[in-house]
């Protein structure tokens, strides 16, 4: 059977067709639902995840504390980088933040491709130094950057990955991406929507105007698409 | 290696990756305006510079010696021909490289959400692992750099430290006292990156 092509996620448009088909296989993608566990930090990775217009959300879990997001992952990535370093679970949790197709993978095919192929091998390492990349971002971002730049920086990583200018979005969401409480939140998304650049109502959110969002946001965004495209060219 | 002592800068292609014996090298990111946060600390149980194999050749932080002594160090080429024998070094190095992932993961939230007090405790634990012994050469001015505050909230923390009897802090020099206590009084982040990377690098 044919699958359509190209496989809509930028990584696994990235493979050479041979590995991308032996990775996929006959199955089709699988639909996640908002809200869905797709990673349990400290338990044993079952599946990938290459999302194709979904995103999914990387995020710390306490006990005792709200969750915190730390990265988001859509079309250009992958869920699962522990499996490319040789490890079989991760200190953080996936969670599908927006709904919407993904390529999954079982870990014993993911496994058995990886070791067949050196070429894949050698592209999922580039894109686990992205992932290495984008968490150093991350830090960086999260301790210097006012509230107004992250959330647009953050506008603008969600509409890339979901390839849409309209985002559904809860205040609790928000507020584990931004790690403010809600009233913050709302203040910032006011402050953006006062600007032209956004508009916000309850839980969803119109990205208006694009290049005021990317001069609002702050370098992290820029920086971090030029980093992703000299890792991965 | 000195102390400050610059490994390698941000944006520069690596030329060796380097594997601490007794020194402490801290990853720091660097933004256009200068100011910099810490984003892993390397010793005797990681390398510096995994960007070398991971690929992308060039890497956006700064690494700096934190604590003073000796590291190995292998170019490019003999890491490369090592891995060509196809031993343990590569799968090391990766699962090395996850458990870096976990601590940047931890200190990118850690930097952000969790009390200064608790942030110096991760830190000097995350140190004194790094280290033999209970006691750190260091300044206040240092880890509030490498924390990312003023050197004024360091010196608090350290002074309430202090009083509990965990530490002992005179000029450039931090004596751990109560380490049971100083795990207890940290934030979960400690912890979430020992137990990652004892259970990636130890016995497999």
């Amino acid at each position: 059977m044919m699958r359509p092509a190209p496989p809509n996620n930028l990584l696994l448009g990235s493979l050479g067709a041979r590995d991308c088909e032996a990775l996929l296989g006959e199955g089709g993608p699988v639909k996640l639902q908002a809200g869905t566990r797709v990673m349990t930090a400290g338990q044993r990775l079952a599946h990938v995840h290459f999302p194709i217009d979904c995103a999914i959300s990387l995020l710390i879990e306490a006990r005792d504390r709200p969750r915190l997001e730390i990265g988001l992952i859509g079309r250009e990535g992958m869920l699962g980088v522990p499996l490319i370093l040789g490890a079989r679970q991760s200190s953080m949790s996936g969670f599908v933040q927006a709904p919407g197709m993904a390529w999954r993978v079982g870990a014993t095919r993911f496994g058995r491709c990886f070791d067949a192929s050196e070429r894949l091998r050698r592209r999922m390492q580039c894109y686990a130094q992205v992932h290495i990349l984008q968490l150093t971002e991350a830090a960086a971002c999260k301790h210097f950057h006012r509230l107004a730049e992250r959330l647009a920086r953050w506008l603008l990583m969600s509409a890339d990955r979901m390839q849409s200018s309209g985002l559904s979005l809860t205040h609790e969401y928000l507020s584990s991406v931004l790690g403010v409480r809600r009233a913050g939140t709302t203040l910032a998304a006011r402050g953006l929507q006062e600007r032209g650049l956004i508009e916000y109502s309850r839980g969803h959110i119109t990205l208006l105007d694009r290049a005021g969002l990317e001069s609002a946001a702050c370098p992290c965004y820029a920086r971090e698409k030029k980093l992703y495209e000299h890792v991965m060219r | 290696m000195p102390f400050g002592m610059v490994l390698y800068e941000s944006g520069v292609v690596l030329r060796h990756i380097y594997f601490p014996v007794d020194s402490i090298v801290s990853l720091l990111h660097v933004l256009n305006n200068g100011a910099s946060a810490e984003i892993a600390v390397v010793g005797n149980e990681g390398a510096v510079g995994v960007s070398l194999f991971m690929g992308g050749e060039t890497t956006p932080s700064r690494a700096v010696v934190q604590s003073a002594g000796s590291a190995y160090r292998l170019s490019r080429a003999r890491l490369k021909e090592e891995f060509g024998r196809h031993g343990q070094m590569l799968s090391v190095l990766l699962r090395y490289t996850q458990s870096l992932i976990t601590q940047m993961a931890q200190t990118a939230v850690c930097n952000r959400h969790h009390a200064l007090d608790q942030q110096l405790c991760r830190w000097l634990l995350l140190s004194l692992d790094r280290l033999d012994g209970n006691e750190l050469q260091v300044t206040q001015e240092l880890i509030a750099s490498m924390i990312g505050v003023r050197r004024e909230g360091v010196t608090e923390a350290a002074g309430r430290l202090q009083k509990l009897g965990v530490i002992r802090y005179s000029r450039g020099k931090i004596v751990v006292l109560d380490r049971p206590r100083l795990e207890a009084l940290s934030c979960e982040c400690y912890a979430v990156v020992k137990t990652e990377t004892d259970r990636l690098l130890g016995p497999h």
